[in-house]
């Protein structure tokens, strides 16, 4: 064989092996996410809400909603709020509507969302609320878990894991 | 015939390519955290938890206890971890790889050959998840090397939730 045509096949087999190694890594295929399954009466389930009452996600029908699983201890999740934040003051005029879904204890999530100035609803829960996150396709109860559900009501998108701003913009933008 | 470098070659890239960025990772939290534990002759416990890589666990998350009511459990010696410096959280010390817990049992019930430890934890995947709080429970018998291990309950078990510490 020649050298060339022996380095060709070098590289053609490495270049193989490495899409090879690649596809079968899970880490190449994680997070998961675009599992856009709804699951009937997503909306309708009851959590607390962070005022005392209770509330459901079915009040914000009709938006295009950005649902987001979060907690007080998870330091992904508040890294992404801020962005959130700004996403809703910019595109809620549009009807986009942000909503977080705490699993956590009521007393930790109130005095955060004041010092974060969320501008958005929150709904509290923790087992109610890790089972509605599973039900949207989060089987590892991990968070942050996001959702994007379109005016219909309709799960277009959900994400396991931090995003950002650009992303979630390109995923909500065609939908408002 | 295929020569032997280039074989060789095409191994270690498979491999490469396959193991490399694994620290990026999620597994479902049974694989990322193991834990098993056993209860030796002389009333000493070792815990040991064995984190994926990719993977950590907060040492301050990490608690343990005993049932029936009646047993006494020592304070338990972790190893340091390391420290790091977290953007929202400050200084906190976390654990990877292999973490050995040890401690004493102080008071058994009389009669009993052994007890259910149960081990709360916490922790999160590099590649920017966190798990909700955990709890396994496990049967540990005097003088059996090393415990079959219970299976990590399907959801996350409202009372480590629902523990002030761990909703900070």
């Amino acid at each position: 064989m020649s050298k060339t045509r022996q380095a060709f096949l070098f590289i053609a087999v490495a270049l193989s092996a490495l899409a090879a190694g690649l596809y079968f890594n899970p880490a190449t295929r994680q997070p998961p996410q675009g599992t856009a399954v709804t699951p009937a009466g997503f909306m309708s389930v009851s959590l607390a809400t962070p005022e005392g009452g209770k509330g459901s996600l079915a009040a914000w029908k009709g938006k295009v909603m950005v649902v987001n699983f979060w907690a007080t201890w998870c330091a992904p999740c508040r890294k992404e709020i801020p962005d959130f934040v700004r996403m809703q003051q910019r595109l809620g005029a549009q009807g986009l509507q942000f909503v977080g879904v705490a699993v956590d204890e009521l007393e930790a999530v109130r005095p955060f969302l004041q010092t974060l100035g969320v501008n958005y609803p929150n709904l509290v829960g923790q087992l109610d609320a890790l089972e509605l996150a599973r039900s949207l396709g989060n089987e590892m109860g991990a968070l942050p878990f996001t959702v994007v559900v379109d005016r219909s009501g309709r799960v277009v998108q959900t994400i396991l894991g931090a995003t950002t701003e650009a992303r979630l913009e390109a995923i909500v933008s065609p939908l408002l | 015939m295929i020569p032997l470098k280039l074989f060789a070659a095409t191994l270690a890239f498979f491999l490469l390519a396959a193991l490399a960025p694994a620290g990026a990772a999620v597994l479902p939290v049974d694989q990322a955290f193991r834990v098993s534990g056993r209860l030796g002759e002389d009333g000493q416990i070792t815990v040991r938890l064995r984190v994926a890589p990719g993977h950590y666990l907060y040492q301050d998350k990490l608690r343990f206890s005993a049932e029936p009511a009646g047993v006494t459990l020592g304070a338990p010696r972790l190893p340091p971890g390391q420290e790091i410096d977290d953007e929202f959280f400050g200084r906190v010390r976390i654990y990877r790889g292999e973490v050995e817990a040890r401690f004493a049992v102080q008071r058994l019930p009389p009669g009993a050959a052994g007890l259910t430890l149960v081990v709360r934890f916490q922790g999160c995947a590099d590649a920017g998840v966190c798990y909700t709080p955990r709890e396994q429970r496990l049967s540990l018998e005097r003088g059996r090397p090393e415990t079959a291990v219970m299976r990590p309950a399907p959801g996350p078990v409202t009372d480590a939730l629902r523990e002030p510490a761990l909703a900070r």
